[in-house]
Formats: C-alpha cells, structure tokens, sequence
C-alpha cells in the first residue's frame, strides 16, 4: 500500500490557488518538496496531516482517505512543524511523556527512555527545555514523533535555523528512520540537503509541480556543464548555439552546456557584444540549485509570501 | 479522556513552573479582600467581609477565567495546536481541557481567598455551604473560560484579545453586587448591576451565606454554562477544520 498518494489535490483560498492539481505518489523514501516561499509547500502538507481540507482532488495516507478517515490517518503519521514547539518549562522527558500518553501507547516510561536514548538526549532528559540548544530541541521534536512509530513523518523544514553540525546530525537521524521502512514527507529550503539526503524531490512552483525526480535524475535533464556569469546592471538576452539559459537569480545567469571548457569563451564574446558588463563566469557541475531554478524561475518577491499568509489568515479567522 | 488529562497535566505543570504567575494570582485577590474587606469604612452591613467575600471570590474566577482564551491562542501561535491536532486524540478534549483547567486553577485560588476571609473575621459556613459555594464557582468558571475561548478563537491576535479582557473585567466587576448591595446603589447602576452576569453568581453564593439553597439560580447557571460550552465547541471545530 503506497504511502502517501494525491490526485489532483487542489486548495483555493478564495481567488488564490494555493495548491493546483498535485499528484504524487510516495513509499519508503525521503521525499523533499521543494519550493520559493508561497509556493504551497505547507498548504500541501497541511492537508496532508488533516490539518486542512482541500478545494478538490483527494489524497491518502496508508489508504486511509485523509476527509473521510481522517483519525485513521492521524495514527498513522507524525507532523513536526517548523515553529519547533518544544515546552520549554517541562524537562525532555516531561515533553516526551506527554506525547507518549496521547498517543495511549503502552508502557510510555520504556518508550521514552529508548527514544531519548536514540535521539542522544539521555543525559539531559531531566533538564529543563529551556536549556537545550537549536538542534536539541529538534531532536526531541523527532523522539516525540517517532513516540507510536508512525508509517509516514511529515517534516516542515526541519534544519531550518540549525548551524551545519546539527544539521548534519538531524539528517543522520531521518535516514536512520527510513532504513525502519518509514516514510519521510518533508519541505525544505536547503537545495544541499536536499541533493544529498533526498531520494526524490518534488520542485513545486505557484502550486503545481514543476519538476519531480531523484536529485540525480533531474539533473542530468539539465545538460553536462552549467556556466555561471555574474553580470553588473541588467541583463540583455543573448543566443548561442548549444548553449541554453536556465534562470537569473540576482545578478548572477546561468546556462547549461554540453561542453563547458568551448563554450566558455564564445559565451564570453557574445555577451559582451550585447552590451552586458561581465565580471566574472564560473563553470561547474549541475546542481539542485540549477534545476530549481530552471523549473521555478525568477525567485519570487516575498509581497507573494505576504499575500498568501494574509489569505491564510483570513482563512482562520472563518471568512 | 487520557487526552484531557494528559494536556491538563500539561498545562498545570506550565503554570506552576512559571513562579510569578502563581504568586500574582494568589496575591492579587488577597489584596482585594484585605484592603476592600478591612480598610473601607462601610456602614451598609453589619459583616462586611462576609457581604464582600462572594465578590472577591466571583471577581478570583472572572479575572482567572478571562485571559484563558490566551492559553489556546498561545498553542496555536507557536505551532503546538497543529501537532496536537495532527493526533488521534479526539480534537474537542483540547478545548474541553483548557476550560476545565482554568476552573480548576480558579477554584484553587478561591480556596485560599476563603480560607483567609475565615482567618480576617468572616464567618464559617458548613460543608454543605461550601460545597454549593464550590459549584456555583466551577459553574462560572466553565462559564467564563468557555466565553473566552470563544472570543479568543475569533480575535486570532494576542494584542486584541489582551485589550478585549482589559475592557471588559473591570467594567463588569465595577457595575456588579460585589461592592454594595443594590439597595445602595444610584437606581442606574442597580438597573444594570441586575443584568449582570457577575452579580448573578455573587448573589446566588450570598443567599448560599443566609442558609438558603439557590436551586433556581444554579439551574439557570447551567442552562447558560451549556450554552457557551456549545458555542465555543462549534467556534472551536468551525477554525480548527
């Protein structure tokens, strides 16, 4: 039974499209979606963990409908939110236990013990919250998850803030899980991250998906070599042949190529013919970044972000 | 029913961890009995801690009782309600918790308000009294704890539910029975005083101190405790879809 699997899931807040037509379909993997701020990702996974009912389209967590039974699939999943909701007056273990005792699960003391065990949280479980770092806090959130051993985890951004070896550490415990045959759902900002530790990835743009595959898969869509020219003022187009534009991102384009090494100084010669000032060019391997940039296209000004909260906000208050 | 015993836990330990709060809460009535109770020189009754006592205690459970509203919105703020929500935990025993916690927290403090009235001069009652006394409180409680829930679930932001309470506890207390009994008062504000809610529990646990049994008063307390609870579960399954 596959874990999580959406056809054509769809949410409107009023005028706005927040999530068109999503169709996935998910099973013990690491699942990375992907996307500019206001692109739907929470939205996606609020609906997805019940917390939402969508416009139209249906989805389902281990086949359980997420409207028609939405408590069977509340026991199958765990989310963890961004916010890192951790009380922080109550020790990690008073945290943990509470989750232990609503989800009703058996023997909730040896539960705990095991999961703050494995999480590396032992020998600070009776201290106060308060006291834990970024990445601790994080952590206990995944023991709190992990607490009824869940089939299917949605993470919302779950580095976001963490300083590198935390967030190194983070990841070392998701893949962990996966290898338990769990299935991770998880949205993510860090292309990085998502490169190395995703097994697919999902590039949602305005609410569709732009591009969907493992790192790997997608960029090699993407020809052998990017180039990236950093230019000053703007940009005027130009064509070269076996070269092909894949975005702008501030003021740095970037193009792909079949070979780099050629194609590098005739690049250079036709942009400074169409009147572009070049500071510099750099040629590399494709990236995450490359194909994120190519399927979303110009980053999104964060105005977007702020209209769709205010319709979320709206949303809320019953309008 | 683990569910509401397990976020009641929660939020006990939360409030009893957080020292200030606890001593504010305790200090602010107290100061209110001794220095309403002893220093005003009224003539209108012959014990006036014993007429005053049930507006102190009415006055404990509004001011507990109305910031309630403030714990939901807070869970909801930084991302606990979504987590809680995302449980197999039946989603009403959130709500059903945070109303009977705050009563519970409000008929504590209303313990050590009465057992200080009795230790200044007022005069003891018997465990039957106190027990009608107690429920009339718990009555009021869930009363008003659900009436703010309710409110707080539709402001959504902390600032105008922080203005929302200011607003309305202090005119409320001001133009109950709690001070001076309606005989007393200029004929407006006893026209209003009747109308208010306040002055309904204040009066029924005042004619629980004459020996009486309020039975209307308490059924009336009920039908109205119901109806809030009814609406702030709708409110409350209405935002949380």
């Amino acid at each position: 039974m596959t874990a999580i699997l959406t056809e054509g899931l769809t949410k409107n807040f009023g005028e706005l499209c927040a999530v068109n037509g999503l169709d996935l379909s998910i099973d013990k993997e690491i699942f990375g979606l992907l996307g500019p701020n206001g692109s739907g990702k929470t939205t996606s996974v609020l609906m997805l963990t019940t917390l939402l009912t969508q416009t139209k389209g249906s989805a389902s967590i281990c086949g359980h409908d997420t409207r028609l039974e939405p408590e069977k699939v509340r026991d199958c999943i765990s989310y963890v939110p961004q916010d890192m909701a951790v009380d922080t007056n109550l020790t990690g273990r008073e945290n943990m236990l509470i989750f232990a005792w609503l989800y009703g699960i058996p023997n909730p003391k040896d539960k705990v013990d095991e999961l703050l065990a494995v999480m590396e949280l032992s020998d600070r479980a009776d201290d106060l919250a308060k006291t834990y770092s970024g990445g601790m806090r994080r952590r206990l959130e995944l023991a709190e998850a992990l607490v009824h051993e869940p089939e299917v985890i949605f993470l919302d951004e779950p580095t976001i803030g963490l300083d590198v070896a935390a967030r190194r550490n983070i990841w070392t415990h998701i893949k962990k899980m996966t290898k338990k045959g769990m299935t991770i759902f998880m949205t993510t900002h860090y292309m990085d991250e998502a490169d190395q530790y995703c097994d697919r990835v999902g590039i949602i743009s305005r609410g569709k998906i732009a591009a969907l595959g493992s790192p790997s898969v997608l960029k090699a869509h993407l020809m052998k070599d990017v180039i990236t020219v950093t230019i000053e003022g703007d940009y005027s187009p130009v064509q070269l042949d076996g070269t092909v534009f894949v975005g702008q991102s501030d003021d740095a384009i970037s193009f792909t190529v079949e070979n780099g090494r050629e194609a590098l100084p005739l690049l250079a010669d036709v942009l400074k013919q169409a009147g572009n000032r070049v500071k510099a060019m750099s040629l590399r391997e494709p990236s995450l970044d490359d194909v994120f940039l190519q399927s979303v296209g110009k980053q999104e000004e964060p105005k977007g972000f702020e209209e769709f909260k205010f319709h979320m906000m709206l949303h809320h208050r019953g309008h | 029913m683990k569910g509401v015993t397990t976020y009641i836990y929660r939020d006990f330990i939360r409030w009893i961890r957080y020292r200030v709060g606890v001593i504010s809460s305790l200090v602010l009535p107290a100061a209110w009995l001794l220095f309403v109770g002893l220093a005003l020189p009224v003539t209108f009754t012959g014990n006036y801690l014993d007429f005053i006592t049930p507006g102190i205690l009415v006055m404990t459970i509004l001011t507990a009782g109305i910031s309630s509203g403030s714990l939901l919105m807070f869970d909801k703020i930084l991302g606990f309600l979504n987590k809680f929500l995302a449980m197999p935990v039946p989603r009403e025993s959130i709500l059903i918790s945070k109303i009977l916690f705050i009563s519970i927290r409000g008929l504590i403090q209303a313990t050590i308000i009465l057992i200080l009235a009795v230790l200044i001069g007022a005069t003891m009652m018997n465990p039957l009294q106190y027990g009608l006394v107690y429920l009339i409180l718990f009555l009021f409680g869930v009363f008003i704890s659900a009436f703010s829930t309710t409110v707080a679930l539709y402001l959504d932001d902390h600032d105008s539910f922080a203005a929302f309470t200011a607003m309305v506890t202090m005119p409320l207390f001001f133009t109950s029975s709690a001070l001076m009994p309606y005989s007393s008062m200029p004929d407006w504000l006893s026209a209003i005083a009747h109308v208010n809610p306040l002055s309904f529990a204040i009066d029924a646990i005042r004619d629980v101190g004459t020996g009486s049994v309020p039975v209307v008063p308490i059924l009336l307390l009920l039908v109205f405790t119901a109806v809030v609870v009814v609406l702030a579960g709708y409110v409350f399954r209405k935002v949380t879809v």
